[in-house]
């Protein structure tokens, strides 16, 4: 018994050795799987490329933009946040890069996020004449409000997004209040997503704030409609995405700039997966196609990651060495 | 992977899980099963609930319409005519003030019209279920488990359901309430009624006391201590699930909690939490004070 005792310990021993020297040139980062459905496959992408490729040791904690990014300010945790959305923390995230605390790597989103107002692509079918905002506005009957129907509704983004702010600035400047629209609030990811689903289901129509890419967009195809005027960045940063601007103008979205973002420790840890982190990137047809894989197989965002790897080697074999992507293929 | 392993045959160490193919096949069947019932089924739902629907619009738009003054008038009537005690309700009048002052009136008025149908409701619903429960051993099997899942399911497991069949507002905010709060009320009308003595029942049946008889002046005066208990913890529970609501788009104090969550503002999230608190103190002390009254034999022990 002492034997075998004494072997196990041994074999333990040698075991969390072998274990140690190969997390000698990786060592234990923490990724951030965001809570909506791109982000959280790029973390597992992440994760798949960095454990197999680079033998780092990787956890993912669940996310959020405001949370993650605060705790990664303040308390370098987690070391990685593979897909950040940093119109919403521009300024604190320029100082932090400034001071050397984070660092921008990849631009993930290659052609960045797209936000707008979006209609059902079969209402948008069966109405022609609807091709910008103000059209829709035009149209309160067709547009029905979730609680009251004799009344017509723009959804907005969640409590607490920086999209609120903007699109409710956009719905005064509108004056959608007069067209009938009352601004509702969907109160969270879950709530926005199901309203649109709820519309797609019963065949209604919905007016609202949504971004790709996602999930739903791969699931349900809905058609965006233009504001008339260009993106005027500087009355956007000086009134539309300021809560309570007295007097806003109708503007278009900005392309949101979607970076991945780093800690000064996971350069340090990682730093032989730096060149992977500073290449990653991809464009939007690839993840609404990923994202629409998963949808249709109900697949988590795990197996979206190995389909991704599986089906798209041409793009991210691009991202590491020869000898890093035969390790990953090998593990796949 | 533990060492062990290395030595193990693999059935043992890696559980034999049905194919992932399969497990796939079933989910997609089962979603695409919802979508079909909510594509033939979902208007006939809406109309069905679409009573609900306007009761709730009224009384929202009751609140936050009528001059505050009414409605502080009232709540203090209503405070003291049930608890017929002056301190809770100077208490009543002094967080409520509060309340107006920080700014949350409205906020709380719609989550005070909210919670008030919310409670409403689950004793409507949780006080015959409880006495079912009481009177029949197989009916108590049979409810238990359904409570258990009802007060453990994570409830965006049957929001997500329930905001595809009746979109976002106050209806599914009402459900979500609801399953979450109606557990204690059934589980304690039923203890309640349970522990009575059952030499006072005997008594009571040597008087030849119908069924009917019994229950109403035997047993639930006895249980009502309990169910009282079962009331408070609803109220409770109503008002924790009020922020978990907001996030399908009820509004209220619920909508600033979770805003100052997203945002980071301690200062209005504690605000608006205390709002609530406030609001549960009130309700629970009315009624705690209100069950005293009504039952003339607190002192009562159950054996």
């Amino acid at each position: 018994m002492k034997k075998l005792l004494a072997s196990t310990i041994l074999a333990a021993g040698l075991y969390a050795l072998a274990g140690s020297a190969q997390a000698a040139e990786c060592g234990e980062v923490s990724i951030a799987e965001m809570n909506w459905a791109s982000a959280g496959v790029a973390a597992q992408v992440d994760k798949f490329i960095l454990e197999n490729g680079y033998g780092c040791t990787v956890t993912l904690v669940t996310g959020d933009t405001m949370p993650t990014f605060a705790s990664m300010n303040e308390k370098a945790q987690p070391d990685m946040a593979p897909e950040l959305w940093v119109n919403a923390v521009r300024t604190p995230l320029d100082a932090a890069i400034k001071e050397g605390r984070l660092i921008e790597a990849a631009k993930i989103l290659s052609e960045g996020g797209v936000e707008g107002w979006w209609i059902p692509k079969f209402l948008a079918d069966a109405h022609p004449d609807i091709k910008t905002v103000q059209d829709a506005l035009k149209h309160p009957e067709l547009f029905p409000a979730p609680e009251d129907s004799s009344k017509a509704a723009v959804h907005n983004c969640p409590s607490g997004w920086n999209c609120q702010v903007s699109t409710a600035n956009l719905y005064k400047a509108l004056d959608a209040e007069k067209a009938g629209f009352l601004l509702v609030d969907t109160g969270s990811a879950a709530g926005l997503d199901g309203s649109i689903a709820n519309a797609f289901e019963k065949k209604t129509g919905w007016l609202g704030y949504y971004w790709a890419p996602t999930a739903i967009l791969g699931k349900y195809e809905m058609t965006r409609l233009s504001f008339g005027v260009d993106h005027d960045k500087a009355e956007w940063d000086a009134c539309t995405a300021v809560p309570d601007c007295p007097a806003p103008k109708v503007n278009s979205y900005p392309v949101s700039d979607v970076f991945t973002v780093v800690t000064k420790s996971f350069a340090d840890k990682a730093s032989v997966a730096m060149d992977y982190v500073k290449a990653r990137k991809w464009d939007n047809g690839t993840v609404n196609k990923v994202l629409a894989w998963m949808d249709q197989n109900q697949g988590t965002n795990e197996d979206a990651a190995k389909h991704f790897l599986a089906e798209f080697p041409d793009m991210w074999t691009q991202w590491v060495s020869p000898e890093v992507a035969e390790k990953v293929k090998a593990a796949l | 992977m533990a060492s062990i392993c290395s030595v193990l045959p693999a059935l043992l160490c890696k559980f034999p899980a049905i194919d992932e193919s399969t497990i796939r096949l079933a989910r997609k069947t089962v979603d695409d099963g919802f979508k079909g019932f909510v594509r033939s089924y979902g208007n006939a739902i809406d109309t069905v609930v679409q009573p609900l629907q306007w009761f709730l619009n009224y009384l929202e738009s009751l609140f936050v319409g009528s001059p505050w003054i009414v409605i502080l008038a009232l709540m203090i009537a209503v405070v003291y005519f049930g608890s017929r005690n002056i301190a809770i309700t100077i208490g009543t009048a002094l967080s409520m003030i509060f309340i107006g002052l920080v700014g949350l009136w409205n906020d709380t008025m719609i989550t005070l019209a909210m919670v008030t149908v919310c409670t409403l409701i689950s004793i409507l619903i949780g006080i015959p279920i409880g006495i079912l429960m009481a009177r029949s051993d197989r009916v108590q099997a049979f409810v238990n488990p359904a409570l258990d899942v009802m007060q453990t399911m994570p409830s965006f497991v049957y929001l997500i359901p329930v905001v595809m069949v009746f979109g976002i507002g106050k209806v599914p905010g009402l459900i979500a309430v609801v399953i979450y709060a109606v557990p204690p009320m059934i589980r304690l009308t039923n203890l309640g009624i349970r522990l009575v003595d059952k030499e006072v029942l005997e008594a009571a049946d040597a008087f030849g006391s119908s069924g009917w008889q019994k229950l109403k002046n035997v047993q639930m005066p006895l249980a009502l201590p309990t169910i009282m208990a079962g009331i408070n913890q609803t109220i409770m529970m109503s008002l924790a699930m009020v922020v978990v609501a907001s996030m399908i788009g009820v509004g209220g104090l619920g909508k600033n909690v979770l805003q100052a969550i997203a945002n980071q503002f301690f200062t209005v999230g504690f605000l608006n939490g205390f709002a609530l608190v406030g609001i549960a103190i009130i309700f629970d002390r009315t009624s705690q004070a209100f069950g005293k009254r009504l039952q003339k034999h607190s002192e009562v022990i159950h054996g």
